[in-house]
């Protein structure tokens, strides 16, 4: 089955004097349980394909499907939820909320999402220990290193059981051992969880554990290869 | 979640917060502090004019408020002491004599007019509260002899029965909380012990004491040193029932009692005489007087006692005490005006406090708003956390405020407020110098509900700019 399914879209940006062409023209979909990089140069349209996927932006042409559901007829509010529903996010600068712990900041989508105390206590626990944090349950995200916050990110993405994970450059910040780090976890909650990730990126250590690689140039798609 | 998530916010600039909250604390104190001194004031300045002055309601004939003759008198006593001893909210009333007339101390030449007034002291104590102000001598207490008079300490100064005397056993006797020690030195080193009117005593008082010394004790010393001579002999021309009021009668009278309240006007006005020696000179009987005071349980009832006594009593004239004072009804309406005035002045400022600071708050979380919107927070809960956040920071102000308030408030409210600096100027107006601040548990209420209402309104405009935002474009600031 499809989680996802983008037909013809194109991006136009018309705020400045020259049009930018970001995304042009681009059909793709993924299934689900994919573990899938977007590669391309900075300025290729890695993010702006990305954002049109999560929900964030909308295309000036084509149409995505999600689980089945066009969103980009969606709007305001109901986009809001669908994204709260259905979109797991990581950012590339972590974006935890600073003044909650590492176990609030997992929970707060769930009660967003209005899931039981009890139910939350279960996956917020499942996921840190996952994500290797089994003893940081109480810290705040200052108290944590760059890596340990990107993987309560993970960990905040997931709890909210989407369709998939939508994470932009989630490596960019971190040394390459923090990378490695995140990237084997990535995986194996893919694996474990059956959860689609979509992550863009333009470092080569990353690409290489991809499992499928689209490279995407001038906001085209230029290659699109499955390597495992 | 959204509670909790608040107050946490509310701590991540803990500086900025607690100024808010600081500002806020002292804005609610300042406000229940001026208007709970303003109303503590107000309020005994009623008290001090129902109980001392007007009474809840009175009574008199239509005529006498033409005119303040002899011959206007309640017509029908009878009927009307009928209905007071039968109407309910009346607790006590008392009948009066009440003339305009000159009176005359011979041995000393003073000469002055006073409002004389005849009362049967034991129905007046119970509805007026004068014979609790006696600074010398006693309220119409029975004697042999020549009938007493009950002086004011103004009307006293006016017939020159007051000195003041520095006295050995007097300044044995001071109270050291009310006189510093240097002040009393200064006065026990005084160049005379004896003062034979205000104005020599106040001259020495200026000469002796520094400026601010003066202001602040010279009032109460004049107080605590004076003298009033009592037993001197007074004679009152008063007019008598006949054809034509001319002055028929010199009533005889000795100086046995004075009283002092707070309004020196009142004080150097009237006086009190039994009803009954009075009568003697002026040929009215028992049942001949020219004024009713009633008292009852309180203002509210007064207001409503004057209504049903005008349905039974139709040819009378009837009057409470919102129209007796018309302007002590006035001050407790311009005191509640103030109040409001005063109130909003503290709100607006506490607007510009919290859209400020609200905006601050949301101008350096752009990108964690951002954030919020694209993992799925929606427009409401976006509004909802600010607006939680700036009723929190207010109401944890106001809250801080109140109780200080409070505190300070319930002292005050027992110990008085002390403004005897102003005294002589209060005074003169009718004004207690000491005041007993006041504030209900509604003024809280009102005042608390005042502040969260404009936490709420002044958080619109920050909690506008916050959904606003494009989660993309938020996300991208740093
Ligand atoms: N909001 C925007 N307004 C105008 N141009 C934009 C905007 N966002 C991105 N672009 C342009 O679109 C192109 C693609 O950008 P982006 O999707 O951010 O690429 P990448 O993420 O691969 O670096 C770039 O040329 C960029 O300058
Ligand atoms: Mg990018």
């Amino acid at each position: 089955m499809k989680v996802i399914e983008i037909r013809n879209v194109e991006k136009i940006y018309n705020d400045s004097e020259v049009k930018v062409h970001a995304v042009n023209g681009v059909d793709l979909s993924f299934d689900e349980g994919e573990f899938a990089a977007i590669v391309g140069p900075s300025g290729s349209g890695k993010t702006t394909l990305l954002n049109m996927l999560g929900g964030l932006d909308t295309p000036t042409k084509g149409e995505i499907f999600i689980g089945g559901t066009n969103i980009s007829t969606l709007k305001g509010s109901k986009l809001i939820d669908f994204r709260l529903h259905n979109i797991g996010f990581v950012f590339q600068s972590y974006n935890l909320i600073p003044v909650l712990t590492a176990r609030e900041n997992t929970e707060f989508v769930m009660q967003m999402q209005g899931v039981s105390k009890k139910l939350r206590d279960v996956r917020v626990e499942e996921l840190l220990t996952a994500v290797g944090l089994g003893d940081r349950f109480e810290s705040r995200p200052s108290r944590l290193s760059g890596g340990q916050q990107q993987r309560v990110a993970v960990a905040r993405a997931l709890a909210s059981k989407p369709k998939f994970i939508h994470a932009d450059e989630p490596t960019a910040n971190l040394d390459s051992k923090s990378t490695e780090n995140l990237l084997d976890i990535m995986e194996q909650l893919n694996r474990e969880e059956k959860i689609t990730f979509i992550f863009s990126t333009h470092d080569a250590r990353v690409v290489k554990k991809a499992h499928r690689v689209i490279s995407l140039e001038d906001g085209k798609i230029l290659k699109d290869e499955v390597r495992k | 979640m959204i509670l909790s998530l608040g107050w946490k916010n509310i701590w991540r600039n803990k500086t900025r917060s607690l100024v808010v909250i600081i500002a806020v604390m002292l804005g609610i104190f300042g406000g229940v502090m001026a208007s709970g001194i303003m109303q503590g004031w107000i309020e005994q300045r009623i008290h001090t004019s129902i109980y001392n002055e007007i009474a809840h309601v009175q009574i008199h004939d239509s005529a006498y408020m033409e005119n303040e003759e002899l011959k206007n008198i309640i017509k029908d006593y009878n009927q009307v002491e009928g209905v007071l001893d039968t109407m309910k909210g009346v607790t006590a009333w008392s009948p009066r004599v009440k003339l305009m007339t000159m009176a005359e101390i011979p041995t000393n030449g003073a000469i002055g007019g006073l409002i004389l007034r005849g009362v049967d002291p034991e129905k007046e104590k119970k509805v007026c509260e004068i014979y609790r102000n006696i600074v010398a001598g006693d309220f119409l207490e029975e004697r042999p002899g020549v009938p007493s008079i009950v002086l004011g300490s103004k009307a006293a100064e006016t017939f020159k029965l007051v000195n003041y005397q520095i006295t050995p056993s007097k300044l044995k006797a001071i109270n050291p909380d009310d006189f510093p020690d240097e002040v009393i030195g200064k006065v026990e080193k005084g160049t005379q012990d004896n003062f034979e009117n205000k104005r020599d005593f106040e001259k020495e008082l200026r000469h002796i004491l520094s400026k601010d010394e003066y202001d602040e004790y010279a009032t109460k010393l004049m107080k605590y040193f004076a003298y009033y001579e009592l037993g001197k002999k007074m004679y009152i021309s008063l007019p008598s029932k006949g054809d034509n009021e001319l002055i028929s009668g010199n009533f005889a009278v000795k100086v046995n009692g004075i009283y002092d309240t707070d309004n020196d006007m009142w004080d150097g006005m009237n006086a009190y005489v039994d009803r009954q020696a009075m009568n003697k000179i002026t040929g009215l009987t028992d049942t001949e007087v020219h004024e009713i005071g009633i008292i009852t349980p309180d203002r509210e009832t007064g207001v409503n006692v004057a209504k049903n006594l005008g349905k039974y009593l139709p040819g009378y004239h009837i009057m409470s005490w919102r129209e007796a004072s018309p302007e002590i009804a006035m001050y407790t309406d311009f005191s509640a005006v103030m109040a409001y005035i005063y109130v909003a002045i503290i709100l607006l400022a506490l607007a510009f406090g919290i859209i400020n600071t609200m905006m601050m708050a949301v101008l350096e979380r752009i990108k964690e708003l951002g954030m919020l919107m694209a993992i799925g927070m929606n427009k409401k809960r976006v509004f909802g956390m600010i607006m939680t956040e700036s009723v929190l920071l207010t109401l944890t102000g106001a809250i801080f405020g109140m109780v200080f308030s409070g505190i300070i408030l319930g002292i005050l409210g027992r110990t008085g407020l002390n403004f005897e600096m102003f005294s002589e100027g209060f005074e003169a107006m009718g004004y207690a110098s000491l005041i007993y601040p006041k504030v209900s548990v509604l003024d809280y209420l009102i005042t608390t509900l005042l502040v969260i209402i404009t936490a709420v309104i002044s958080a619109i405009w920050p909690a506008r700019k916050a959904l606003k935002l494009n989660p993309v474009e938020a996300l991208r600031t740093e």
